[in-house]
């Protein structure tokens, strides 16, 4: 009897094979990270200098991280359900003759031996030995990722309601993240509690992936909850009134784009800032200083550890989600276009257009959020900001508050920046292209220059030899990026994939940018009086600022809609 | 009667030798039609007959390989926005935005036409008994169908374009949607293309008819012509057979014994000298349905 063979006939086998089977194409990528990691080891034994060998250490870290995190994914046994286009429990099993208790256990398990596994060889084999990473209490900081890891799968696959999932998601994410520092770092206080607590953790996370899971194969959550049918007929009759049609095309676009994702990113930037806002004013409680405006070091600390984060927020965010400005629907399952934008009677340019304008206002309306809480946290401290910490004495208040305009429109600049840029590779649809492009910027226009600037710090010769070419090094680019966005353009307009109009928006407002930000980049070196670098700053604010994806991205929605 | 010739002013659709290819796999091999304006054609076909990828070429989601297709005498590829402006579309697969209510989707979808009648679009949605005020997610297939079908109507297209309306619907549904379409061609003489393999919906609203097969054109004429020149037919033998005839002519031949039902492709005469030839004689003869047809021609010639 070939046991083997019987065991692949078994449901457990079956959802074993499962995982292989739907996540083929996956495995071939992580085994690519993986060997981009070693090759990145290797580099790192062969001589290299100790600050380069930080460097390639780094690169072979994210790699296997990134290995790592996608195969926690390809695990986790979540699918798009067709019918909601939400992650879930793959729903075809549900009708399987299989306890609700396999169900839920059997992939939970697999998935945990499969990733627990994983990390422990990665950790004992890899980052012990050659990334000289050793983290402590490994089995401890297995069993809490194990956890979380549960609590994800119990979640993804059958808690109702995407923002309660999320909200529970992040509610969870604090509590694992704190009975893993408070075992770390008040192990005295702690002994013998963690361990109890961790195993309730685990037994919950099982416990509602099986509730779920029984409580969605009796159809429970199939109807929308009253809630949601009470909030629709809410909105549609306080609409009733003032509903009007759209002046355009472009402007019914642009609507479906803001509805969609509109406010994904000033939503979460403000729950970031309201989290910074409540920390600051925690911590100075804690200091006693609460009312006290006055004390400089105060003032100094707040700038630090949460106007300058808070500021930091939208570019971080906008980065992660400028893969989500590609789709046309977040839930949409494939690259393709959905039917319902495809044969809308609207040029591939115009549909791009809309795209970038709802860009715009969304990050427009994020730094406006972001300026909003950066004044909440300095207002208790604005007598000190404003008249002792010399930051802003020679210009007044006003003055000040003015020079902040140039600023936040830097910052609208720098968010847009983020979120538009790649919107070319997503907009082809092919998510090979999408990943390839991120991989590219991540590795060579981020770790390129880092590289080289490290390169330069530490090598003389070098670093002559780099400054003596750079302005024309940055003007090679420069034209070489014109160039191409210039084809672009033109491939874009003979094949009727958008207007000569658009493309003179789109040179124009690139061209306005540009300026604003050498504009920008010249005072701030007269400031610090260093004006022989302006022509440096100018230029690389023309280099980041995107055009040439710009004038790709017609043409890779084109060659999305028309396959 | 054949469609009208490629030089024709009137020819809405005009396909030429288009091909294409998904990896080995040919989904249409050398597909060539026109459609003349105010007709109803009826592309019929099994499932996988490439219905859905000829479909695709005249809204422009897909790029011939080889050939040409022309809408309105223009290229879907190179000029959407000419075409997809004057062809309403009910897709097969209802990939329509589920958050979006469906008041909030009719006025998405006007304004994109400015043809858009507003009375109209109110009359079909008081006729297909629609809720404005709920969400497209919570609306069953068929009346998801039916929304469908109303953002395609409301603004009046010169060409609709319905791919499988029925798909998938119940009975009542289904007559609710063939009398909208039967209405359009009846008021309005719009030009439809629908594609189906419920061939009676077919029967009963084509003018024309063209079957794909395995991505041929495997028929292509008016609907009475193509029952016309086929023919369901018994034949007696004298003596009882083991295996089925071979009729030269015969798209599908089935029984036992000694009686024989075939569908014959050609004139009552020809049948008769092809059963002469093969010692049989014809006991009971009439016009095939369009389903029989298809499902001779799709299923071989077997017993």
């Amino acid at each position: 009897m070939n046991v083997g063979r019987l065991f692949w006939r078994t449901p457990t086998g079956a959802m074993l094979w499962e995982i292989w089977g739907r996540n083929k194409a996956n495995f071939l990528w992580q085994a690519a990270a993986l060997a981009a990691g070693f090759f990145f080891v290797g580099c790192n034994e062969h001589g290299a200098s100790r600050d380069a060998s930080a460097n390639w250490a780094a690169a072979a870290f994210s790699c296997f991280l990134l290995a790592y995190l996608h195969l926690l994914v390809c695990c986790g046994y979540f699918e798009v359900d067709a019918r909601t286009m939400q992650l879930s429990y793959p729903r075809r099993l549900l009708f399987k003759p299989v306890s609700t208790a396999r169900l839920a256990l059997m992939p939970m398990f697999l998935g945990g031996i499969i990733t627990l596994s994983s990390f422990l060889i990665w950790t004992e084999l890899v980052l012990r030995h050659w990334v000289n990473f050793t983290p402590s209490g490994l089995i401890w900081i297995s069993a809490v990722q194990l956890s979380f890891f549960w609590w994800i799968q119990a979640l993804a696959w059958s808690f109702p309601f995407p923002m309660g999932r999320l909200f529970v998601l992040i509610v969870m994410g604090i509590i694992h993240f704190l009975v893993w520092h408070m075992a770390q770092t008040r192990a005295d206080a702690w002994s013998g509690w963690h361990w109890p607590i961790l195993f309730a953790l685990l037994l919950s996370a099982l416990s509602v992936a099986w509730l779920g899971l029984k409580l969605m194969r009796r159809g429970k959550w199939e109807s929308p909850s009253r809630i949601s049918l009470f909030w629709t007929r809410w909105t549609y009759t306080a609409a009733q009134g003032r509903r009007q049609q759209f002046r355009s095309a472009l402007a019914a676009q642009f609507w479906l784009e803001w509805r969609r994702q509109g406010l994904l990113l000033p939503a979460v930037s403000g729950g970031v800032a309201c989290l910074f806002i409540a920390v600051a004013f925690l911590f100075r409680k804690i200091s006693g200083t609460a009312g006290q405006s006055g004390d400089p070091e105060m003032a100094a600390s707040l700038i630090t550890f949460f106007v300058l984060p808070t500021l930091a927020v939208p570019l971080i965010l906008s980065a992660l989600l400028a893969p989500l400005m590609a789709s046309f629907d977040r839930f949409h399952s494939t690259g393709e276009l959905p039917v319902y934008i495809a044969v809308r009677p609207m040029s591939n340019g115009g549909l791009v257009l809309a795209k970038l304008a709802m860009a715009l206002a969304t990050s427009a309306l994020t730094c406006f959020v972001t300026a909003a809480a950066c004044l909440c946290l300095v207002l208790p401290e604005k007598g000190i900001l404003f008249s002792k910490a010399g930051l802003v004495t020679p210009f007044g208040p006003v003055g000040f508050m003015t020079g902040c305009v140039p600023v936040l429109l830097l910052l609208v600049i720098w968010t847009w920046k983020n979120l538009v840029a790649g919107i070319g590779a997503g907009l082809t649809g092919r998510t090979w292209i999408s990943v390839a492009f991120s991989l590219g910027t991540l590795y060579v226009v981020n770790f390129g220059p880092f590289l080289l600037v490290d390169t330069a710090r530490t090598n003389v010769n070098f670093r002559e030899v780099l400054l003596h070419w750079l302005t024309t090094i940055l003007i090679a680019c420069l034209a070489a990026k014109i160039t191409l966005s210039i084809t672009a353009f033109v491939l874009g307009v003979r094949r009727n994939a958008i207007t000569a109009r658009a493309v003179g928006w789109m040179a124009g407002g690139w061209l306005v940018c540009g300026l604003f930000v050498a504009g920008f980049a010249g005072h701030v070196c007269n400031e610090i009086h260093k004006p022989d670098v302006w022509i440096w700053a100018g230029l690389g604010g023309f280099l980041i600022l995107p055009l040439t994806d710009l004038a790709i991205a017609p043409l890779a929605l084109a060659w999305n809609r028309h396959r | 009667m054949k469609f009208p010739s490629p030089s024709s002013a009137e020819a809405v659709i005009a396909v030429s030798g288009l091909s294409r290819h998904f990896g080995a796999k040919a989904a249409l091999n050398d597909v060539s039609m026109f459609v003349s304006r105010g007709s109803v054609l009826g592309l019929v076909g099994e499932n996988g007959a490439g219905k859905t990828t000829l479909i695709k070429h005249l809204l422009g989601s897909l790029k011939a390989q080889a050939g040409s297709v022309r809408v309105f005498g223009l290229d879907p590829v190179l000029d959407p926005v000419g075409v997809l402006g004057r062809v309403g579309y009910l897709s097969e697969r209802r990939d329509l935005p589920g958050w979006m209510r469906v008041d909030e989707f009719m006025r998405y979808t006007q304004a994109f036409y400015p043809g858009w009648d507003e009375h109209y679009a109110a009359q079909l949605l008081e006729q297909f008994q629609l809720d404005p005020a709920q969400k497209i997610k919570t609306l069953s297939q068929g009346q998801q169908a039916k929304i469908g079908l109303l953002t395609a109507l409301a603004y009046r297209p010169e060409l609709l374009i319905l791919d499988e309306p029925s798909s998938g619907l119940d009975p009542v549904v289904r007559r609710d949607i063939l009398e909208a379409i039967i209405r359009i061609v009846a008021e309005e003489g719009r030009t439809v293309l629908f594609s189906s393999h419920l061939l009676d919906e077919v029967e009963r609203v084509a003018d024309h008819v063209v079957m794909l097969q395995h991505g041929r054109v495997v028929l292509n004429g008016r609907t009475e012509d193509v029952r016309g020149e086929h023919i369901s037919a018994v034949l007696a033998f004298a003596e009882p057979l083991a295996k089925a005839p071979v009729l030269a002519g015969a798209h599908a031949v089935t029984g036992f014994g000694s009686e024989w039902r075939v569908l014959f492709g050609g004139s009552h005469l020809e049948l008769e000298a092809a059963a002469a030839l093969i010692g049989a004689r014809v006991v009971e003869e009439r016009t095939p349905t369009l389903d029989e047809i298809l499902v001779a021609r799709a299923g071989g010639k077997g017993s």
